[in-house]
């Protein structure tokens, strides 16, 4: 813009403000912080931070702010110019095992479990589960808002074999990197992710999606998983809290995501990713992002002494998420079968019927965190149909979801119990995993 | 394929000592000793095993540096704007800013501005406002 500017930041993001500036070219931007949060604050209290110091600095705040807009740039805050950024090199060791263990543990390039470690000869090994050269270029990632990062066919291999992934594995993990999406983002709002994985490479690799199909208990669905995040680490520079992380509590689904491996042959619908256009003999990964999984046993009218109505049951449980993400049932086959008794010939049906029936007025809709983030500013901006509903009365109804194609199902789950669960995730992109084979 | 599985075991930075079995003797103190002994034994030769692990982190890109805005001699009689990017509480600390302007630099025009979008979309429209009537940025990022 070329005039000068001060960024006012809560001491909270002292990290994150400095490093994402030195990231984009300004390392000695002049960044004043005031204390956090101020949210909720009453502007008496409001009225005190300005008056008082820069937590960070100790100076008075306003005073700094005066003195940043107006005494002359040093010689390193006109620099331009390019920096080499490095990751350091290309090998550790040699040295035991056990230090390479904790090395690489203690510099952020694992989630902490124990890795196996990445040498050469297991790095060439799982080469071999794709026919794709070692230095393809395989995409980009960025954690959040940061310039990404890019990586090779080779990188993800090293990341893979740290997981624990055997070679034929190694195309799911292909199609996951290329994607570009991180599973680890940087937000407070610990976001969770998700992958549903179709076609005949599920029963090839032995997946699980029987009993305890989202637990850790299969070797491709819990590695697999585990190297989405190792990846989002080491390839999109995520994970480091304070920096590429702000997740306030943090999410426990991030260690290996939720692998959501679809029963095709037990489910009454056609799978997900033939819903997607792909041909059902296509192996595919459909990648999903959001907020987290709850179990429909929590809804009301779920018990199912009688006859259960799990098209109510799922529409009870929605109302809890927000709209800003979409809503993925992941039905157990019994849930799904007794869906298709109740008439719901195809997914498609269910989720008009989901999309009609989950509702809100809009008091509660205008109360909700997401509408005043990320609603609110685009119906200012006119978006449909944010601008309509901020125009309704407080007792107006409307849809909880913007649009039908919020809602998505997989059918998934070892027919113990009737017990479907739901996420507040929405839909990204499918992948074809035949690519990377 | 036979499965050496001290190598596995320290592969995953685990002591192979972990192979060796309970005593079920009655001198289970002595057998303990001679496991113990066996162990460290063990233990040295693991250490001594050394193995290369690769870099698994992707590529940065280069970072270009930006020079930073020419500072104003003065703020007296020039136009700041407010900028409010849309978190929660910004709009009103910025409204705190613009009273401390009021009361203690009261020749600096202070107008506020909430930032089209969610916040971490741009707002070019905006900046050229600014680049058209103001003289310098206050942006507040809330939370």
């Amino acid at each position: 813009m070329g005039i000068p500017s001060v960024p006012m930041v809560t001491k909270a993001f002292r990290e994150l403000a400095t490093l994402n500036a030195a990231k984009r070219g300004m390392p000695h931007e002049r960044i004043a912080f005031t204390p956090h949060p101020v949210w909720g604050k009453t502007p008496d209290e409001l009225r005190a931070y300005v008056e008082g110091p820069d937590p960070v600095s100790g100076k008075p705040l306003m005073k700094e702010v005066v003195d940043y807009l107006t005494v002359p740039l040093s010689d390193d805050e006109k620099k331009s110019g390019e920096v080499a950024v490095s990751t350091g090199p290309a090998t550790y060791g040699p040295d035991t095992p056990k230090n390479l263990q904790q090395y690489y543990l203690d510099n952020g390039m694992t989630d902490y479990l124990p890795i196996i470690i990445p040498t050469e000869e297991a790095v060439e090994e799982m080469l071999t589960g794709t026919s794709h050269k070692p230095d393809e270029p395989l995409g980009k990632m960025a954690a959040g808002a940061y310039p990404p990062w890019t990586y090779t066919v080779r990188h993800a291999a090293i990341n893979a074999v740290m997981a624990g992934c055997r070679p034929e594995y190694f195309p799911i993990v292909l199609a996951i990197a290329s994607s570009g999406i991180a599973s680890l983002f940087s937000s407070t709002n610990s976001f969770a992710f998700s992958m549903v994985i179709n076609g005949p490479i599920r029963d090839k690799l032995n997946m699980n999606y029987g009993i305890g199909s989202l637990g850790p208990f299969a070797q491709p669905n819990a590695t697999i998983g585990r190297a989405w995040t190792i990846m989002s680490k080491n390839l999109g520079n995520g994970g480091i809290p304070g920096d590429t992380y702000l997740g306030s509590l943090g999410n426990n689904l991030n260690y290996n995501n939720v692998v959501i491996v679809e029963d095709e042959a037990s489910s009454p619908w056609a799978p997900f990713h033939v819903q997607r256009g792909f041909k059902p003999e296509e192996n595919v990964v459909s990648i999903f992002r959001g907020l987290g999984v709850v179990p429909g046993q929590v809804a009301r009218g779920s018990s199912v002494n009688t006859s259960p109505e799990f098209d109510k049951q799922l529409s009870d449980l929605f109302s809890t998420f927000t709209g800003f993400f979409g809503a993925l049932v992941i039905a157990d086959p019994l849930v799904a079968k007794r869906l298709k008794e109740q008439g719901y010939e195809t997914k498609e049906q269910l989720i008009q019927w989901f999309y009609k029936n989950t509702v809100q007025t809009v008091k509660d809709y205008k109360s909700r965190n997401y509408a005043y983030l990320f609603d609110y500013p685009r119906a200012l901006q006119g978006v449909e149909p944010y601008a309509s509903w901020y125009k309704m009365p407080d007792d107006a109804v409307i849809p909880h979801f913007p649009r039908a194609e919020s809602f998505n199902i997989v059918v998934s789950g070892g027919q113990t119990n009737a017990y479907p669960q739901a996420a507040n995730m929405s839909y990204g992109v499918s992948v074809s995993i035949d690519k990377w084979t | 394929m036979k499965i050496n599985r001290r190598k596995l075991l320290s592969l995953i930075g685990m002591s192979p000592a972990i192979l060796a079995g309970a005593s079920s003797s009655a001198d289970a103190e002595t057998q303990a000793q001679k496991k113990s002994k066996a162990a460290a034994s063990k233990q040295a030769s693991s250490s001594e095993y050394k193995v290369v692990g690769v870099n698994p982190r992707g590529v940065p890109p280069p970072i270009t540096l930006i020079p930073m805005a020419e500072r104003l001699p003065t703020l007296d009689g020039k136009t700041v704007y407010l900028v409010d990017t849309g978190f929660h509480g910004s709009d009103a600390l910025l409204a705190q800013v613009a009273g401390w302007y009021s009361r203690n630099m009261p020749s600096v025009t202070t107008v506020f501005r909430r930032k089209a979008g969610p916040y971490a979309e741009d707002d070019p429209k905006l900046w050229a406002e600014i680049k058209e009537n103001g003289n310098a940025v206050i942006m507040a990022v809330g939370h």
